[in-house]
């Protein structure tokens, strides 16, 4: 009996192991050190992948952005989803700043920090200069005629950046530009519970008050109007059709207008093109072959046309109208004018007032004295009022103390006369005097 | 039946039992102790910065909490691609999608003169019975390789599997020919292809070359001799050897007809065409008047006579990294009336990159 039951236990390992062994086998097999074995279906990605262990690349493309990166390592460091499933990507170009140095000081910091969480998977910087001649700066980089031109050399070093970086073991790929200024920590498990093969939140700034104090920034996420098809039916082969611009006007219904800051953050909207601030897609997508054209594809460049091939190939793209995150703003030509005119103000308007102050003050300098001199002459005068006053009450007392005594009375009579002479006199001098020095008059008194 | 009370009488002890029992023990210890993991962990001190990323430790498993992977640097500026590849150490990664293996193809793959530590190979293969079977022989050739001399052993390979059903196509010569499964077939195909494509192609690869699992035939040097052309892209021709049954002698005659000059006629074609439709070639029905290169062999002894092309087929197909970098795939859609390799020449021409041929070069399929 004992044996029997020894080999029921046994067997009920045994079984459990074979499982467990049949588990083992069916994850990646290993043959030697130079070769390796995937099998995709493994990598489809799933709506709780932190769960399940999904890695995620995460795609940063870069150009002169050093101001940004403290900011963005400050993201990364928050980012709930756990990092070592996460492998960075990053792909510096044409820069001029030291955007190279400071990302691999900041990422060697962050490889070493001391909470072990920290950390994250494989890193890579890929360095590639395309001899881009469209500038960074806020103004040509918005400009309506660079506009094809810029899209283009961006999609081109998005898919670079891609396909240097993505592996067969990636079940997920994020794209995050580096200049979100806020976006709750949570953002990846949040896009990645839609399970939706593309997926964009909302992107606003915000803006300072004298603009409104916020406004859509992405409008490369929209739905396909009829409009915007007849529009890419008359242009030419290689045009590109932009949003946001006058040039175009495609009544496109957009995501960023869509959003009520107190609507469900999980309302999701279909949409036909992307903006590239932060995208999650599942890796399978780029697998198949969808990336960012770098030609016109049916009259889109970029995560448009990105957008507009995923759906091409079938693929479910998808944008949360009311789930928001916040682009840096930074202040446009127009805008910086209008500050300069602002703070130009301002500093009339201060000069002005300082001006004013001190010509107050100037005429208080010149002018107090005589006033408080007469301030002073009425008090003084006053108290020699009060003085008279009071000795003459205390003359009258003196007469009414002795009342008895009427035989004095006579030579006080005369003494008095003699007296109230005296004081008079004497007040006179006291009077002079009381200007030098007016408590010691005082105590005599 | 009376038996007395007390404790149950122990049998005589089964030594055959026991035995079995202190089998299983060991066995069963064997499995809980034995992870699965022990795998070499691959070493990547190699003087060579620009070690490929994927032979890293790649499963989820192995990167755990507390694991701090370096911060490595590619510079893709000085990634050259040269049309002396030897000279310039250049990587040259060889991708096949493969249904059936062959040994004549791993075969011709070994003779191939061009250093072997500087090819890394890339497979793909459908999850079905067929694909099963392939992955066995493949994998049993590779270990083969990688464990045998040095100089034969490849820089990488990378096996995968795909996370698509290829689709079930009768085997029927007519119904398998239909322009629409053709359509199916090819769109399938260039899945296969970019998802081999864009998880192998690394910060450190020059060349890619397109080698069809049925390709059984080439001139050792053939990666040298396709590069020294310094084309974006080029593509040999490709030939079948067969017995002809009239004289019983080895003949020879052209396979792949996707490499192509395009005509009017097609272009007229296209422009009629439903967006979501393609242009096919060997249909009577749609007569394109094509020039096609299978045709344009004339010169044995001149094998580097180059014509440009609109069309290539994949058969043998060295594209330069750049091209696939910048984001040129197989679309797995009409793309311009066009499918797989022809859209790809089409989609590589909007970036930029242009398509050359070599009508004299011969390389030769597998015959069944």
């Amino acid at each position: 009996m004992v044996i029997r039951a020894t080999i029921m236990t046994l067997t009920s390992l045994l079984t459990a192991s074979i499982f467990s062994l049949g588990l083992a086998g069916s994850t990646t097999e290993i043959l030697m050190d130079t070769v390796r074995y995937y099998d995709l279906s493994n990598v489809q990605g799933t709506a709780r992948g932190w769960e399940r262990e999904e890695r995620i690349l995460l795609c940063v493309p870069l150009r002169d952005a050093e101001p940004h990166l403290r900011m963005m390592f400050s993201h990364l460091h928050n980012l709930t989803y756990p990092h070592h499933l996460m492998d960075l990507a990053f792909l510096v170009s044409d820069s001029k700043d030291r955007t190279l140095e400071v990302l691999i000081e900041m990422l060697e910091a962050l490889q070493a920090h001391e909470d072990p969480k920290q950390p994250y998977g494989e890193i890579s910087i890929i360095e590639k200069d395309f001899g881009q001649k469209v500038n960074q700066d806020v103004e040509s980089r918005h400009g309506f005629a660079a506009q094809a031109s810029r899209r283009k050399l961006m999609a081109q070093a998005r898919n670079w950046l891609l396909s240097a970086t993505l592996r067969p073991y990636h079940s997920w790929v994020y794209w995050r530009d580096v200049d979100v200024e806020t976006a709750p920590f949570t953002i990846v498990e949040d896009l990645m519970r839609h399970n939706k093969d593309v997926i964009v939140p909302n992107v606003w700034r915000p803006l300072p008050d004298w603009l409104g104090g916020e406004q859509p920034y992405d409008l490369n996420s929209w739905q396909e109007s009829d409009t915007a098809l007849a529009l890419a039916e008359t242009l030419d082969e290689d045009a590109v059709i932009v949003e946001g611009y006058a040039e175009y006007a495609t009544w496109r219904p957009h995501l960023a207008y869509l959003r009520d800051p107190y609507g469900d953050p999980d309302m999701e909207m279909e949409i036909d093109g992307v903006g590239g601030v932060s995208i999650l897609a599942k890796a399978r997508v780029f697998r198949s072959g969808v990336h960012f054209p770098a030609f016109s594809f049916e009259r889109h460049a970029e995560t448009e046309g990105f957008g507009k091939m995923a759906k091409r190939m079938q693929f479910s793209v998808v944008g949360l109208p009311h789930y928001t995150i916040w682009h840096l703003y930074e202040p446009s030509v127009d805008d910086i004018k209008h500050m300069e005119e602002m703070e130009q103000e301002r500093l009339a308007k201060e000069a002005e007032e300082q001006e004013k102050a001190e010509t107050e003050k100037k005429i208080k300098e010149h002018f107090s004295d005589p006033n408080n001199q007469w301030e002073k002459d009425k008090s003084e005068l006053q108290n020699i009022a009060k003085q008279a006053s009071a000795d003459q009450k205390q003359g009258s007392k003196k007469n009414s103390k002795p009342k008895g005594e009427d035989t004095d009375s006579a030579d006080s009579q005369e003494e008095r006369a003699q007296r109230s002479k005296k004081a008079g006199a004497e007040d006179g001098a006291k009077v002079v005097d009381a200007r030098k020095k007016s408590n010691p008059v005082k105590a005599e008194s | 039946m009376a038996r007395p009370m007390g404790p149950v009488r122990l049998r005589r002890t089964n030594y055959v039992t026991l035995t079995i029992g202190a089998f299983l023990c060991l066995f069963i210890l064997y499995f809980l102790v034995h992870d699965g993991s022990n795998v070499p962990i691959s070493t990547s001190n190699s003087p060579n910065a620009n070690l490929p990323p994927i032979l890293k430790p790649a499963t989820a498993k192995s990167k755990l909490i507390g694991d701090r992977p370096p911060v490595r640097r590619f510079n893709l500026n000085n990634v050259t691609i040269t049309p002396d590849p030897i000279g310039n150490q250049e990587v040259v990664l060889i991708l096949t999608p493969m249904a059936r293996f062959y040994q004549e193809y791993w075969d011709n793959l070994m003779r191939l003169d061009y250093p072997h530590d500087l090819i890394s190979l890339g497979f793909i293969l459908p999850k079905n019975k067929e694909g099963n079977a392939a992955t066995t022989s493949l994998q049993a050739q590779v270990a083969k390789t990688q464990k045998g001399p040095l100089k034969d052993r490849f820089r990488s390979v990378v096996i995968e599997r795909q996370d698509f059903d290829p689709p079930i196509l009768s085997q029927d010569e007519g119904e398998r020919h239909k322009i629409e499964n053709q359509k199916v077939r090819r769109a399938s195909m260039s899945r296969a292809r970019n998802s081999l494509l864009f998880t192998t192609l690394g910060a450190e690869t020059s060349w890619v070359l397109w080698l069809d699992a049925d390709i059984i035939e080439t001139p050792p040097s053939l990666i040298q001799d396709l590069a020294a052309h310094d084309k974006p892209l080029i593509v040999p021709n490709c030939y079948q050897r067969y017995t002809d049954p009239e004289t019983g002698k080895p003949a020879e005659r052209p396979y792949d007809f996707n490499s192509w000059q395009d005509s009017p006629t097609a272009q007229e074609i296209a422009a009629k065409m439903d967006p979501d439709d393609i242009i096919l070639e060997g249909y009577r029905e749609m007569a394109t008047y094509r020039a096609l290169m299978a045709y344009m062999a004339d010169r044995e002894d001149e094998r580097d006579v180059e014509v440009p092309l609109d069309g290539v087929g994949g058969t043998a197909l060295l594209v330069k990294a750049d091209v696939h970098r910048d984001g040129a795939m197989f679309p797995p859609f009409p793309f311009y009336n066009l499918i797989e390799t022809e859209g790809f020449t089409k989609m590589a021409k909007r970036l930029g990159w242009s398509a050359t041929g070599l009508p004299n070069y011969k390389v030769y399929h597998y015959n069944e």
